[in-house]
C-alpha cells in the first residue's frame, strides 16, 4: 500500500514538473512537490533515507544557494552522485520535487548524497524528515520580516528543531555570533569556519548589525574587529561566550578580476591555497562553509581545494554576461546585508565606468514589504556617482527605488524610472558604459534574466585561464 | 530671522542603535534632506541608552518602534525621561512616533495573557494585543496644515490601538490602521504625529515631512518652506494608491 502510494505520487509529480515545463509555465518547482506530498505525505523521508551516503541541508539567510552549489560541485567532482535542489526551491514543497524529479521507483539512480538549501521557516519540517547527516549554517540577517517575524524567533525555531536532532554533525560560521551560539545551544558536534583578521576589517559597527547582545546572558558583546554586518571577533564581557576557534580559517584574503583567493589554515596546523572563481567577502564565507563541510565528509584537503576552483556561479549569484565583448553582472537582492554586499562588490569593480540597474518587486517571494530599502547603504554609491553614467529603476516598484536613491543623495539627472523589464533592461545595455551591474530582488531576477540572456552571452570563461594576482 | 544667520534644527533620533527595524531611519534621512534642500541645517542627536537628553532644545523628535526585547529596554529607559518628553510635547515640540513608539506614548500595552505593560501615559490612547498581525499596504486619508491629502505605507503590527479624547491621524481607506475595526488610523495631538506606518512614512508622503518641518521652523523664525521638486515622492505615492484604490 505505502509502495502504491509512493508509486502514484511520483508518477504524478514527474508528470505535472513535464507537463509545466512544456507549457512554460516556470521550472516545475513547487507545485508537483505539494501534489505529491498530499498523495503521499511520507514521500521525503522515504526517498531520503535511500541516500547512500547522507544528506545534506544548508541553512541560513543569505548564502544557502551558492554554498549548497558550491557543496555539490564538490562532491561530484569527487566522484559522488548528488541530488540537489536547485533553483531556490528552498520550501518543503520544493525539496519534495526535487526527490520525486530525480529519483525513481527502480532505484537505479541511487545517489551518494542529497544537498539541500533549505529556507529558515521551512527548516524544522524538512530536517525532521530528511535526518540530515550535516547541517551547514551560513549566517543569520534580517530578511523579509512580514512573512517570518523577527529575527530571534527564526533563530529559535532552528535551534529547537537541531536540538531534536541525534547525531547530526553542524558547520558553523565561527565569525558570527548568531549562528555560532548553535554549538553549545544544541550540544550538537560542531565544526566551525571563518576568517581571520586582515586588512580589510573595521573597528566600527555597521548600522544593519543584528546581534548585539549575549544569546547566553544578555550582555552587550565586545568586539575587536568587524569583518561586515556582526560578523567578526566578538566576545562577551558577561560570560565566557566568545568567537571560537575557527577549525578551517581563511587568512588574508585577496580579490582578483573576478575570483577571490586566501590562504586556509586548519585547526590541526597545515594549510592549503584556496580560489574561487566568484567576487566578494561574503562568497569567501560560502566557500568556507563548503569547504568545511566537504572536509568533515572525509574530502582531502588538496582535491576539495581544486574542485572548488572549478565552481560556476549559479543564476543572479554575481553572474558574468557578456554584452559586445563588455561584462554584465547579474546579483540577487534581498535582504539589507545582502544588498550592501552587492553594492560593495560593484563599487570595487576597477576601472571603467559603469551602468546600473536596480529591478524591485513586492510579490510574497521578495517580500511585501520593502521598508528594508532604507536600511541598504545606498550612500555608498551617492559617493561615488560620477562613475556611475545612470541608475534605472525597474519591477512593481521601480518608483520607490528611484526615491530611495534621491534620497541617498543621487542625483535626480541620473535616475531613470522604467517599470517594464524589457525597456529597462535594453536601455541598461544601451547606456555606453565599460560595465553594467543589475540587482534584481527574487521574482524580478527570472524575467530580467531571460530577458538578458537575449542579449548577452553567459561569460563561462573558466577560472585557470584569469590572470592571477602577484 | 537675522541676514547671514543659518538655520539650524536640532533632530533627536531616539535609539538609533535599538530601534532600527523597517528602514526607521528613512525617516530621518527624508527629514534631514528635505531641510538641507532648503538649506536649512540640521544637527541630529542621536539618544541611546543612559545617555541624557534635553528635550526642550529639540525642534524634532523621532521615536520608531523594535522587537519585543528592544521595545521594553527603551521603555525602562524612556520611563526616566518621560516628564521631560511630556513637558517638550506640551510645549509643541514635533515628534513623530512609529508602532512601538506610538503604542508606549500612551496608557498602557494589554498583552493576549492578559498582562498590562505601562505606557509613558502621555497620550489619550491605549493597546491591546491581538491574535494575528496586521500586515499589508496602508492608505490614508489626511488633512494637514488645512490640506487634504492620503499618506502610504506599510503597516505590520500585532497590537490594537484605541483612542481616547484623542484625533485620529486619519481615515482608512485600504489596510487595517489602529485596531482593524473603527477605519482610523494613527493619532495627532498638538505637534505629535503617530502612526502605525512605516514604509518609511517621511519619504513617500513629503507633505507630512513638510508639515513636521514646518512646525518646527514656525517655532523659531518666522520663513516660509521653499517648495520643492516632488516628483519623485509623489509618483511613488501615487502607485501605491493606484494599487490600492484604483484609478
Ligand atoms: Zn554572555
Amino acid at each position: 500500500m505505502k509502495k502504491a502510494r509512493l508509486f502514484i505520487a511520483l508518477i504524478t509529480a514527474k508528470l505535472l514538473v513535464f507537463l509545466i515545463r512544456l507549457l512554460g509555465r516556470g521550472k516545475g518547482t513547487s507545485l508537483p512537490g505539494s501534489i505529491a506530498l498530499k498523495i503521499y505525505p511520507g514521500l521525503i523521508s522515504d526517498l531520503s533515507s535511500r541516500v547512500r551516503k547522507g544528506v545534506i541541508v544548508v541553512t541560513g539567510t543569505n548564502g544557502k544557494t551558492t554554498t549548497n552549489n558550491m557543496i555539490a560541485r564538490i562532491l561530484e567532482a569527487g566522484g559522488g552522485r548528488v541530488l540537489i535542489n536547485r533553483e531556490g526551491a528552498n520550501l518543503i514543497n520544493g525539496v519534495a520535487a526535487a526527490f520525486a524529479r530525480e529519483m525513481n521507483f527502480l532505484n537505479s539512480r541511487a545517489f551518494d548524497y542529497a544537498c539541500l538549501e533549505v529556507d529558515e521557516a521551512a527548516f524544522p519540517g524538512v530536517a525532521s524528515r530528511v535526518r540530515p547527516c550535516c547541517v551547514v549554517i551560513t549566517n543569520f540577517f534580517r530578511d523579509q520580516l512580514d512573512r517570518y517575524g523577527e529575527l530571534d524567533r527564526t533563530i529559535a525555531l532552528v535551534r529547537n528543531a537541531l536540538k531534536e536532532m541525534e547525531g547530526t554533525r553542524l558547520v558553523l560560521n565561527a565569525d558570527d555570533p548568531l549562528v555560532a551560539q548553535l554549538g553549545r545551544s544544541t550540544g550538537l558536534q560542531s565544526v566551525f569556519y571563518g576568517v581571520a583578521e586582515h586588512g580589510g576589517v573595521t573597528r566600527q559597527g555597521a548600522a544593519a548589525r543584528e546581534a548585539k547582545f549575549c544569546p547566553f546572558c544578555g550582555h552587550e558583546l565586545a568586539y575587536r574587529y568587524y569583518q561586515y554586518s556582526q560578523l567578526g571577533s566578538y566576545s562577551c564581557p558577561g560570560c565566557d561566550f566568545s568567537r571560537p576557534d575557527p577549525d578551517v580559517e581563511g587568512t588574508s584574503p585577496r580579490r582578483g578580476g573576478s575570483f577571490t583567493q586566501c590562504r586556509v589554515r586548519f585547526r590541526q596546523g597545515s594549510a592549503v591555497s584556496l580560489e574561487v572563481p566568484v567576487y566578494g567577502m561574503y562568497n569567501l564565507y560560502n566557500a568556507l562553509a563548503a569547504y568545511a563541510t566537504t572536509l568533515l565528509l572525509d574530502m582531502d584537503p588538496q582535491k576539495a581545494a581544486g574542485f572548488l576552483k572549478g565552481y560556476r556561479p549559479a543564476t543572479g549569484r554575481m553572474e558574468r554576461f557578456d554584452y559586445r565583448g563588455k561584462p554584465v553582472y547579474l546579483n540577487l537582492v534581498k535582504n539589507p546585508t545582502g544588498f550592501n554586499e552587492g553594492i560593495g562588490a560593484l563599487v570595487e569593480m576597477s576601472g571603467a565606468d559603469l551602468n546600473v540597474m536596480i529591478a524591485i518587486n513586492d510579490n510574497d517571494a521578495d517580500g511585501r514589504d520593502i521598508s528594508w530599502l532604507w536600511d541598504v547603504d545606498f550612500e555608498i554609491l551617492a559617493d561615488c556617482q560620477e562613475r556611475i553614467r545612470e541608475f534605472v529603476c525597474s519591477g512593481y516598484r521601480a518608483e520607490e527605488m528611484a526615491l530611495r536613491l534621491k534620497y541617498a543623495g543621487i542625483l535626480t539627472s541620473r535616475l531613470v524610472v522604467e517599470g517594464d523589464f524589457n525597456e529597462a533592461v535594453s536601455r541598461v545595455l544601451g547606456g555606453g558604459a565599460g560595465k553594467t551591474c543589475i540587482l534584481a530582488t527574487y521574482t524580478a531576477l527570472w524575467p530580467v534574466e531571460r530577458i538578458l540572456s537575449g542579449y548577452a552571452k553567459r561569460d563561462h570563461t573558466p577560472a585557470e585561464h584569469l590572470p592571477h594576482v602577484s | 530671522m537675522p541676514r547671514g544667520i543659518t538655520p539650524r534644527l536640532n533632530i533627536c533620533h531616539m535609539y538609533p542603535d535599538l530601534l532600527n527595524l523597517y528602514g526607521d531611519r528613512g525617516n530621518i534621512m527624508a527629514y534631514r534632506m528635505r531641510c538641507l534642500w532648503r538649506e536649512i541645517e540640521v544637527a541630529i542627536h542621536q539618544v541611546n541608552i543612559g545617555d541624557s537628553v534635553d528635550f526642550d532644545r529639540m525642534d524634532f523628535i523621532f521615536l520608531g518602534g523594535g522587537s519585543d526585547r528592544e521595545q521594553s529596554l527603551m521603555a525602562a529607559d524612556l520611563a526616566e525621561k518621560a516628564g521631560a518628553l511630556e513637558q517638550a510635547i506640551e510645549g509643541g515640540v514635533p515628534v513623530l512616533a512609529i508602532c512601538g513608539g506610538y503604542q508606549l506614548l500612551g496608557k498602557y500595552y494589554k498583552t493576549l495573557t492578559g498582562d498590562i505593560i505601562p505606557g509613558l501615559g502621555i497620550l489619550d490612547l491605549y493597546t491591546d494585543g491581538g491574535e494575528t498581525r496586521l500586515i499589508g499596504n496602508v492608505a490614508v486619508e489626511v488633512e494637514l496644515g488645512g490640506i487634504r491629502q492620503t499618506i502610504t505605507g506599510f503597516e505590520n503590527h500585532s497590537g490594537r490601538t484605541c483612542l481616547g479624547k484623542l484625533d485620529p491621524l486619519g481615515k482608512v481607506m485600504a489596510g487595517h490602521g489602529n485596531n482593524g475595526r473603527d477605519g482610523m488610523e494613527g493619532a495627532r495631538y498638538k505637534n505629535v504625529i503617530c502612526s502605525y506606518l512605516h514604509g518609511p512614512l517621511l519619504p513617500k508622503n513629503p507633505f507630512v515631512t513638510d508639515y513636521l518641518i514646518a512646525c518646527a521652523v514656525k517655532r523659531k523664525w518666522s520663513i516660509p518652506l521653499k517648495p520643492l521638486d516632488d516628483s519623485i515622492e509623489m509618483s511613488a505615492n501615487s502607485v501605491m494608491l493606484k494599487r490600492l484604490l484604483g484609478p
